[in-house]
C-alpha cells in the first residue's frame, strides 16, 4: 500500500490555512487543517470601551466586516437591553445582503470556477464553453462578476459610507436614514443584478426559478436550453461531471443561526435557523447554549473538554512540534462537529429544492457551491422587500440613542449568518469595559481541527475518502475546499513533494 | 511591464477586496492597459502554489526580476521575535518579506497593517506586530529607517484601513509608468495624502458653524463629541468617494483615523477627549486661542437652517 502524506498551503482573509492530508493508495486516509495565522482579536478587545468592538471586529475579516458589525452590535444590544428601530433593522439586513452579494459571486466566479479551467480538464465536452465563461480575467461571466460584484456593495456605502470596514450600526439603529435618493440609488443597483443574475447567471426569470421544487425538476430543467448554457448550468454539468455530487459530504450535521433579523420582532430571524441532526434528519430549534470549543489540538492554553464562548479562554500557547497543530479552536455543538454556510441555511430554513437533492445526495461538494447561487434569488427578494418598506415612510426613525446611562455592565452574544454561515459574538462588560470578547466564525466550524475527544472537524471529514489522481496537483481537494467558501483569499495551495511535516495523531 | 507580487502577511484580506472596488482604473484596467504584470496575488491566482513557491524562488535568487512587491498585513513577529505565529509551511512571513524586499525595485505597503501596524498592533500587540518600515509612528519596523529598495526608495506606505482603492490602484499605476512619488513625512504618497478627511465632508458646514451632534444618526458635525478625527486625518475619503458613492463622515461615522500611524487610538473610539468644552486635539494646525474666539462668532452666526439641523448630508 502506497502512503504519501501532502501538505497542502491554504491562503484566506481570515487567516492562512495549510491542509495536511495522508493518502493511502491515492486516496485521502486523514486530513488536518492548520491555521497558520495568529492576531489576537480577543485580546485586543479587553479593556476597551463596549463601542469601540464596532470599529476593531469588523476589521476581523476584510470580506464580511458587515457580518461582524452585527453580530457586535447586536451582542451589545442585547447586554444592554435596547430597543430597535424597525427601519434600522430594514437598514442593517439590506447592508448584509449587499455584502453577502458580493460573497456569493466573487466566491463562486472568481475563487470556485477558476478550478475547472484547469489544463486537466481540456478534453471534457464542456471545456471550450466554460473557458469563455469562466477564464480568469478574460470570460465573459469572471470580468462580469467583477463589475456587479463592485456594484453591489454600493449599497453599503450609502449607508455605511465604504465598503469594506464601516462602523454604521450602532446600539439602538444606523447611522443613516433612509431617504429617497438612497433607496432610489440602491433600487437601481439591486434591478441591475437581478436582470444579470436571471439572464446570464440562471437563465431564467426569478419567480420559476424559485418555484423549482424537486430534484427532478432540476435536472429536467438543467436539460433545458436558457439554463443549460447560464453560468450555473455550466457550473452544474461541469462539478457534475466530475462526480462533485458524489464527494465530500462531510459531517452531516449542520448548523444555522437563521438570516436576516424581523424588521418587527428582532429577536426573530426572517429565515429560521436551527439545528439539522445528519443522524435523525431532525431540525431543532437552536441552542446557543450548547456551543463550546475545545482548543485540544490547538495552539492555545489547554482546558479540558469545550468552554462555552461567554466563559471562553484565547491564551496563545505555541507548541509546534507536538500533537496541537493549528491556532484554530474547535467549535462544537453539543459534541457534534457541524458545517455551516448557505446550504446549511437553505436546508433548515426550507428551500424545497435543496431539501429533494440533499435527501438524493446527501451533502457534498456541488449541492454547496449550488446552494450559494441559490441564495442569491433570496438575498434579492429579501433585499427588495427591505427597500420597499424602507420607502414607505421615511419619517420613521433609524436610531432609538440610548444614552450613556444605558450602557451597564452586563452580557450578551450576536448569532447572525455571515455570507459563509454561522457567525455568533459573545461579549462581558464591567466596569463600563469589555472584560471578554468571544468570536466563533463560520470558518471556525467548517475548518476545525479535532477536539478533546479526537472528532475531526467538517473539512477534515469531508476530505476522508477523496481520491487523488495526481499527488503532484491535487486538483480534487481545491474543489472541495473552495466549495465551503473558506474565505477570499483561501486559494488552495498545492504543495509538490518536499519538505514534508507529520502531524502524529 | 512592471513585474508584481503581493504577499498577504497578517492580513484580514481588506486590500484585497478593496481593491476589486477601484474604478479609476479598475484592478483589470490596471493589468490590462497600466503595465503591471501581476505574478501572483494570493485571492486571484488560480495557478498551482507550485507556481507561487517557484516564483518566490526564483525572485529570491535573482532569476526573476521583480519591480513591485506590494505587501497586506502587519508584520507579525511573535513568538519572541521568531515570526512564527504568521508562517508559510513552517517559514515565518516576515522573513519571506525580508528576501522579497531585498530584491524589490519598490516595496509597497498595502494598508495602515503593512505601514505602521495597524488594528493587529493595538494594545495589547498580542502578535508583536510591526509595519514594514515603522512601528506606530517610529521609523523602523521589520526593515530600518535607513532600508532603499532597488529603485533607492523606503517603503512607499499606502496607510489606510482599509487603503482606499484609487490610492491603492492609482499608486501602482504611477509606479508602474516609473514616475516619481513625492512622499509626506510618514513615507505615504503625497497625491493622496496632503487632503485631509475634513474638506469635502458634506458634514462641513454645520463644522464651520459650530454645530455638533450630541449622539450618533443626525446631521451635524461629528468632531466636538463624537471622536471624528476628519479634521486631524489626511485621505482622500471625501474627496474621491468611497465606491464612488460616500464616505464614512458623510454617512454619519465618525472618521477614526485609519491612515495614521496610531490607528486605533487607544482612546473610547466614539469620543472626544475635551478639556472643559474644548477637545484635545484640534484641526491639523490651528492655534487654540484663535479657534475659540472664531467658533463662537460662528455659532452666534449660524443661520437657522443649520442650527435647526434642516440640512441633509
Ligand atoms: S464630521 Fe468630521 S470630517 Fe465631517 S465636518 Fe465634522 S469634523 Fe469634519
Amino acid at each position: 500500500m502506497a502512503k504519501i502524506e501532502l501538505n497542502l498551503s491554504l491562503n484566506r482573509v481570515e487567516g492562512d490555512l495549510e491542509i495536511a492530508v495522508e493518502l493511502e493508495d491515492g486516496v485521502v486516509s486523514q486530513a488536518r487543517t492548520v491555521g497558520t495565522l495568529y492576531r489576537g482579536f480577543e485580546q485586543i478587545m479587553l479593556g476597551r470601551a463596549p463601542r469601540d468592538g464596532l470599529v476593531i471586529t469588523p476589521r476581523v475579516c476584510g470580506i464580511c466586516g458587515t457580518a461582524h458589525l452585527y453580530s457586535a452590535v447586536l451582542a451589545l444590544e442585547q447586554a444592554w437591553q435596547l430597543p430597535v428601530p424597525p427601519n434600522a433593522v430594514r437598514i442593517r439586513n439590506l447592508c448584509l445582503i449587499a455584502e453577502g452579494i458580493q460573497n456569493d459571486l466573487r466566491q463562486t466566479f472568481l475563487f470556485f470556477t477558476p478550478d475547472f479551467c484547469n489544463p486537466r480538464y481540456i478534453d471534457r465536452p464542456w471545456f471550450a464553453e466554460l473557458m469563455d465563461a469562466f477564464e480568469p480575467f478574460r470570460g465573459s461571466v469572471y470580468r462580469q462578476t467583477l463589475a456587479l460584484s463592485r456594484k453591489a456593495v454600493e449599497i453599503v456605502a450609502q449607508f455605511g459610507g465604504q465598503w469594506p470596514h464601516s462602523s454604521y450600526m450602532l446600539p439602538g439603529g444606523v447611522t443613516t436614514p433612509p431617504d429617497l435618493r438612497r433607496i432610489i440609488a440602491c433600487r437601481a443597483v439591486l434591478d441591475e443584478i437581478q436582470r444579470w443574475y436571471e439572464q446570464t447567471v440562471i437563465g431564467a426569470g426569478l419567480d420559476d426559478w424559485l418555484a423549482l421544487d424537486s430534484a427532478d425538476a432540476y435536472f429536467s430543467w438543467l436539460e433545458t436550453p436558457a439554463h443549460a448554457a447560464s453560468a450555473l448550468g455550466l457550473l452544474s454539468r461541469s462539478a457534475r461531471g466530475l462526480g462533485l455530487q458524489r464527494m465530500a459530504a462531510g459531517t452531516p450535521h449542520m448548523l444555522s443561526y437563521g438570516a436576516w433579523c424581523d424588521p418587527e420582532q428582532p429577536q426573530d430571524r426572517l429565515v429560521p435557523g436551527g439545528f439539522f441532526d445528519g443522524d435523525s434528519g431532525q431540525i431543532a430549534p437552536l441552542d446557543q447554549r450548547m456551543i463550546n470549543e475545545h482548543v485540544r489540538h490547538s495552539w492555545f492554553k489547554p482546558y479540558p473538554g469545550g468552554l462555552h464562548p461567554s466563559n471562553g479562554e484565547t491564551i496563545p500557547d505555541f507548541q509546534p512540534n507536538s500533537d496541537r497543530y493549528t491556532w484554530a479552536k474547535a467549535p462544537r455543538y453539543g459534541d457534534r462537529a457541524v458545517q455551516t454556510g448557505p446550504l446549511a441555511e437553505l436546508l433548515i430554513g426550507g428551500d424545497a429544492l435543496i431539501e429533494s437533492l440533499h435527501a438524493l445526495e446527501g451533502g457534498n461538494a456541488w449541492l454547496r457551491q449550488f446552494a450559494r447561487v441559490r441564495r442569491i434569488a433570496y438575498e434579492l427578494v429579501c433585499a427588495r422587500r427591505m427597500l420597499d418598506e424602507l420607502s414607505v415612510d421615511f419619517s420613521q426613525p433609524h436610531i432609538f440613542n440610548p444614552g450613556k446611562s444605558a450602557e451597564v455592565d452586563g452580557e450578551g452574544f450576536g448569532l447572525i449568518m455571515a455570507a459563509r454561515g454561522a457567525l455568533g459574538h459573545w461579549v462581558k462588560i464591567k466596569d463600563g469595559a469589555i472584560a471578554r470578547y468571544q468570536i466563533v466564525t463560520p470558518t471556525a466550524w467548517n475548518a476545525s481541527p479535532r477536539d478533546s475527544n479526537g472528532l475531526p472537524g467538517h473539512w477534515e471529514q469531508s476530505l476522508v475518502g477523496v481520491a487523488v489522481q495526481d499527488p503532484e496537483d491535487p486538483i480534487e481537494i481545491g474543489h472541495i475546499i473552495r466549495s465551503h467558501d473558506p474565505c477570499l483569499v483561501c486559494t488552495v495551495h498545492m504543495l509538490d513533494t518536499g519538505k514534508k511535516r507529520h502531524f502524529a495523531p | 511591464m512592471a513585474t508584481l507580487f503581493w504577499l498577504q502577511t497578517g492580513a484580514c484580506g481588506g486590500e484585497s477586496l478593496t481593491i476589486l472596488s477601484a474604478e479609476a482604473p479598475s484592478l483589470e484596467h490596471l493589468l490590462s492597459d497600466c503595465g503591471i504584470d501581476m505574478l501572483w496575488h494570493p485571492s486571484l491566482s488560480h495557478q498551482p502554489m507550485r507556481q507561487h513557491d517557484e516564483l518566490y524562488r526564483s525572485i529570491v535568487v535573482g532569476e526573476q526580476a521583480l519591480d513591485i512587491l506590494c505587501v497586506e498585513g502587519s508584520i507579525v513577529t511573535a513568538p519572541r521575535g521568531t515570526g512564527l505565529y504568521d508562517s508559510y509551511r513552517g517559514t515565518a512571513k516576515m522573513d519571506m518579506v525580508r528576501e522579497l524586499a531585498q530584491r524589490a525595485g519598490v516595496v509597497v505597503a498595502m494598508g495602515t497593517c503593512a505601514a505602521f501596524g495597524g488594528v493587529h498592533a493595538a494594545a495589547p500587540n498580542p502578535g508583536d506586530c510591526v509595519g514594514l518600515q515603522f512601528d506606530r509612528d517610529r521609523p523602523g519596523g521589520l526593515l530600518p529607517p535607513e532600508w532603499r529598495s532597488r529603485r533607492g526608495l523606503p517603503v512607499v506606505n499606502v496607510a489606510g484601513c482599509p487603503a482606499h482603492p484609487h490610492t491603492m490602484t492609482q499608486t501602482l499605476a504611477g509606479l508602474a509608468a516609473g514616475w516619481s512619488l513625492p512622499l509626506d513625512e510618514l513615507n505615504r504618497p503625497q497625491a493622496f495624502f496632503n487632503t485631509v478627511v475634513h474638506q469635502g465632508c458634506t458634514r462641513n458646514e454645520y463644522h464651520e458653524y459650530d454645530i455638533e451632534e450630541l449622539e450618533p444618526g443626525g446631521r451635524a458635525c461629528l468632531f466636538f463629541n463624537l471622536g471624528c478625527q476628519g479634521p486631524m486625518t489626511q485621505a482622500v475619503c471625501n474627496s474621491d468617494l468611497w465606491n464612488g458613492v460616500s464616505s464614512k463622515t458623510r454617512a454619519g461615522v465618525p472618521c477614526f483615523g485609519c491612515t495614521s500611524p496610531n490607528f486605533p487610538r487607544d482612546a473610547d473610539l466614539f469620543a472626544t477627549p475635551k478639556v472643559g468644552e474644548i477637545p484635545v486635539q484640534l484641526p491639523l494646525g490651528v492655534e487654540r486661542s484663535r479657534y475659540m474666539a472664531y467658533k463662537n462668532l460662528a455659532r452666534a452666526a449660524a443661520p437657522a437652517r443649520v442650527r435647526n439641523k434642516e440640512m441633509d448630508v
